[in-house]
């Protein structure tokens, strides 16, 4: 599987929103190709973003988001692919007494719609549509950052890509996606959201993401390798109060420079359906959000049906 | 190519956006205050003016002149005034006079609960692990003054509700003693904008419960001056754009509003809640003194370790209705090690391993922790709807407010002295490596602070509301299991909480049934 799967758990609270950026590269399966992937994600941090200040809190120690990711995605023609990951989650902390979490998050589905693939030569151009629906998989509680399993809301996000590929060899990728979030119901019947709130629903901030990605290929095309630099913010929402739990309402925002590989066995016969992934991920820039150091690895196979 | 690139990129453009409107909806607009209209009281208790205020002999201790002749050239000016006042109101006007209703104590309360969520934030650790504590000699800090716990809360929703209460029996006092009747009534051009009814205007409800509200309020927020001066500045105009209150109406009300206001924050002053917060040598010589008497201790368990727990003093802050709160003190609780507490530690270890849904929700539901309104506000939210629900005149629902709020004080009180008084460890602290699903309070376990508000709450409003009394009971007891279902408390906490809750209630309704609106 060709899949670019940047998966950043960089969020405070909750890796909802990682899917917004889940399926973002320039690479389809051709059609009736079938491709599995197994990844396992870790996000550890031990200081994270009150609003714009960074601070610890020994309560929580070091933090660990701990995901493994099942996912599918099938060529429908060459043009249109569909995917589905179900991610399950799991959460604790090092300091402080609060029970971590775990369990299936949401489940998300995308269709990504190739517009465009038109090559010059040597050079190649590519421009790609995905929409993307991700909806809780379970009753988790969202209101329990940072330790939820996620956002606990619909999301619906709109991406379009554009890639630019040199001699085949190297290519510049830029992406942009918007994510409208719904409402999300928690347990209590009143919070504070800069003003008193008598409801059990609270409202998710919406966001956008954009992405920036140098990538090429080495060792005869059987090696993958990406310099990513994105940015993942709330358009709108609060901040984290001092010394105050986050809530699903905080305005969250994360600028994250990362590295990612994937080799493919393409020429061992038995195997050359056979891919492995790698990648790493900092968060340098945040706001109600942690700061996150991730890395995570995996392995694809892909055959066609 | 170009072109025909161009219209498929703006039909999957299209495509995608219709499918995000119909997928997400539309966000519905959340509450943030309580949606009601003005509506016709139950009962106007004419003679309230009778009844027994709290901090007061009897209402005629506030002096208030008589009004102006309704045929008074002074009066009739007031009138024209007022009609002018009522004549093209602008939209934020408008919305003024819809958002304070005839019964503005519901909006007063509501400002409070707001500023205790605003405020009820724990004072951070400093870079060295010190604390630095909250201070009424600097309000600004960092810290901020106040912060608005539990204890902080129910003590200013108490002085809130008595001031109101005793305003209100002053006002119509004078309303049933100078008859004045409503503008409206006078001069039939006037426009009213709420339900009509016989209550005399002068002194005005409104400007009692507009000045005695903003000055508690004040004194208990004093970082909050502007924003409470600017509502009851629009609260103040409201009564004149709804047409209820000339300009002397007002007046007079405001008189009644700062006699009250004084009067309770004379009380206040000398309550002893200054010195609830005590220093570490004053809060270690009260752990030895537990260490002594019963051989177990409470520890904080935060990191780093906060020196001194919440208000160890609170427990001899003056109650209003308990003659001493050694007569509500509970039996000692188990000692750790016996086979009573092991029972109830290894429920706890079940529970937090098999937590079903529904408890995670009640847990939930009650936590109303840091950041929150506090329990206190929780049942002051509750009391909210019933006074609407049933119709209540300002007089009753101040008298509503003011029994409630006085009795969870004075169940805060009596649970803070059973706290450190018995001191009793925490289970994050009995029980190695134990966790829990809402954070731990810093003070001591026994008896449990929601259980014994909740119980002492939900008393009140059974005597108030007596078809309701199931209702609110069984709250009480939900309350009271949250903070097991949370793993926070043992059910002996719960439980002696309840008790206690009850047992100071005895003394609030006592004192109720007793003040003559019976």
């Amino acid at each position: 599987m060709k899949k670019h799967l940047l998966i950043s758990a960089f969020c405070l609270g909750a890796t909802g929103w990682m899917y917004g950026q889940t399926f973002s590269d320039a690479v389809m399966m051709k059609k009736q190709e079938i491709c599995f992937a197994l990844l396992y994600d870790q996000g550890s941090w031990d200081q994270y973003w009150e609003g714009t200040q960074l601070i610890t809190n020994e309560n929580i120690g070091t933090f660990t988001r701990s995901t493994v990711m099942p996912m599918v995605v099938y060529g429908i023609t060459d043009k249109i692919n569909v995917l589905l990951v179900t991610p399950y989650v799991k959460t604790q902390s090092t300091g402080g007494q609060l029970a971590g979490v775990q369990g299936f998050q949401d489940l998300n589905v995308g269709i990504k719609y190739e517009i465009i693939k038109k090559d010059f030569g040597k050079h190649r151009i590519s421009a790609l549509a995905v929409a993307q629906f991700a909806t809780p998989l379970s009753n988790y509680l969202s209101d329990y950052m940072p330790y939820s399993l996620g956002l606990g809301t619909q999301q619906l996000t709109g991406r379009a890509i554009g890639q630019y590929e040199f001699n085949k060899m190297i290519y510049v990728r830029a992406s942009g996606a918007y994510v409208l979030r719904g409402q999300t119901e928690v347990e209590r019947p009143y919070y504070y959201n800069n003003g008193s709130y008598y409801t059990t629903m609270m409202d998710v901030p919406n966001a956008y993401n954009v992405q920036a990605i140098l990538g090429g290929w080495v060792l005869k095309h059987n090696l993958r390798l990406e310099a990513t630099y994105q940015i993942m913010n709330s358009v709108d929402g609060d901040d984290i109060r001092r010394w105050n739990m986050p809530q699903p309402t905080n305005k969250m925002e994360a600028t994250t420079a990362g590295f990612f590989a994937q080799y493919y066995f393409k020429t061992v016969e038995p195997i050359k359906g056979l891919s492995l992934i790698g990648y790493f991920n900092q968060v340098l820039k945040g706001r109600n959000v942690g700061k996150t150091t991730e890395f995570g690895g995996g392995i694809t196979y892909q055959f066609t049906f | 190519m170009i072109l025909s690139t161009m219209k498929k990129i703006f039909k999957i453009s299209l495509s995608m956006t219709l499918l995000m409107a119909a997928g997400m909806g539309c966000d519905n607009e959340l509450p943030t205050y309580y949606t009601f209209s003005s509506y016709e009281f139950s009962s106007l208790d004419e003679d309230g003016g009778t009844w027994q205020p709290i901090l007061f002999g009897s209402a005629s201790d506030i002096v208030v002149d008589a009004p102006a002749a309704v045929n008074s050239t002074a009066y009739q000016a007031e009138l024209a005034e007022l009609k002018s006042a009522t004549q093209n109101l602008s939209g934020s006007q408008a919305d003024a006079v819809e958002y304070w209703t005839n019964n503005p104590i519901i909006r007063w309360n509501e400002i409070a609960l707001e500023l205790a969520a605003k405020y009820n934030l724990i004072p951070p650790p400093n870079p060295d692990g010190t604390y630095t504590l909250p201070s009424a000699a600097n309000p600004a800090g960092p810290p901020p003054f106040p912060f608005a716990h539990p204890p902080y809360t129910s003590r200013m929703l108490a002085y809130l509700s008595v001031a109101q209460f005793d305003g209100l029996i002053a006002a119509w006092h004078y309303k049933y003693q100078f008859n004045r009747p409503a503008p409206y009534v006078t001069d039939a051009s006037i426009p009213y904008a709420y339900t009509k009814n016989s209550l005399p205007s002068y002194p005005s409800d409104g400007a009692v419960i507009a000045i005695a509200s903003r000055d508690v309020l004040k004194a208990m927020f004093p970082l909050e001056h502007e924003y409470l001066n600017g509502l009851a500045e629009e609260h103040l105009n409201s009564l004149k754009w709804s047409g209820s209150n000339t300009t002397s109406d007002i007046e007079a009300g405001i008189v009644i509003g700062t006699a009250v206001k004084t009067a309770a924050l004379a009380r206040a002053s000398t309550d002893k809640m200054s010195s609830a917060q005590t220093p570490k040598p004053v809060s270690d010589a009260i752990k030895q003194a537990a260490i002594d008497r019963f051989g177990w201790w409470w520890d904080n368990q935060e990191s780093p370790v906060r020196p001194v727990g919440l208000t160890p003093l609170f427990g001899q802050v003056t109650m209003w209705n308990v003659p001493n709160v050694v007569d509500v003190r509970p039996v000692p609780p188990p000692a750790p090690g016996t086979p009573e507490f092991e029972e109830a530690a290894q429920e706890l270890k079940d529970m937090a391993k098999n937590l079903t849904h529904e408890q995670r929700k009640i847990a939930n539901w009650w936590s109303d922790g840091l950041g929150t309104y506090t329990p206190p506000g929780h049942w002051n939210r509750r009391t909210k709807e019933y006074i609407v629900k049933y119709q209540m005149n300002p007089l009753r629902a101040a008298r509503t407010f003011a029994y409630l709020n006085m009795a969870v004080m004075d169940a805060g009180i009596a649970c803070w002295d059973a706290k450190y008084y018995y001191h009793y460890p925490r289970p994050i602290q009995t029980m190695q490596g134990f966790k829990t699903i809402l954070g731990t309070p810093n003070f001591p376990s026994y008896t449990s602070g929601h259980s014994t508000f909740s119980a002492a709450a939900a008393e009140v409003l059974a005597y108030i509301f007596p078809a309701e009394a199931n209702v609110v009971r069984d709250w009480a007891l939900e309350a009271a299991e949250s903070r097991i279902c949370a793993g926070i408390h043992y059910r002996f906490d719960s439980e002696a909480g309840i008790t206690q809750g009850k047992a100071v209630a005895t003394y609030t309704i006592a004192r109720a049934q007793a003040d003559g609106a019976d």
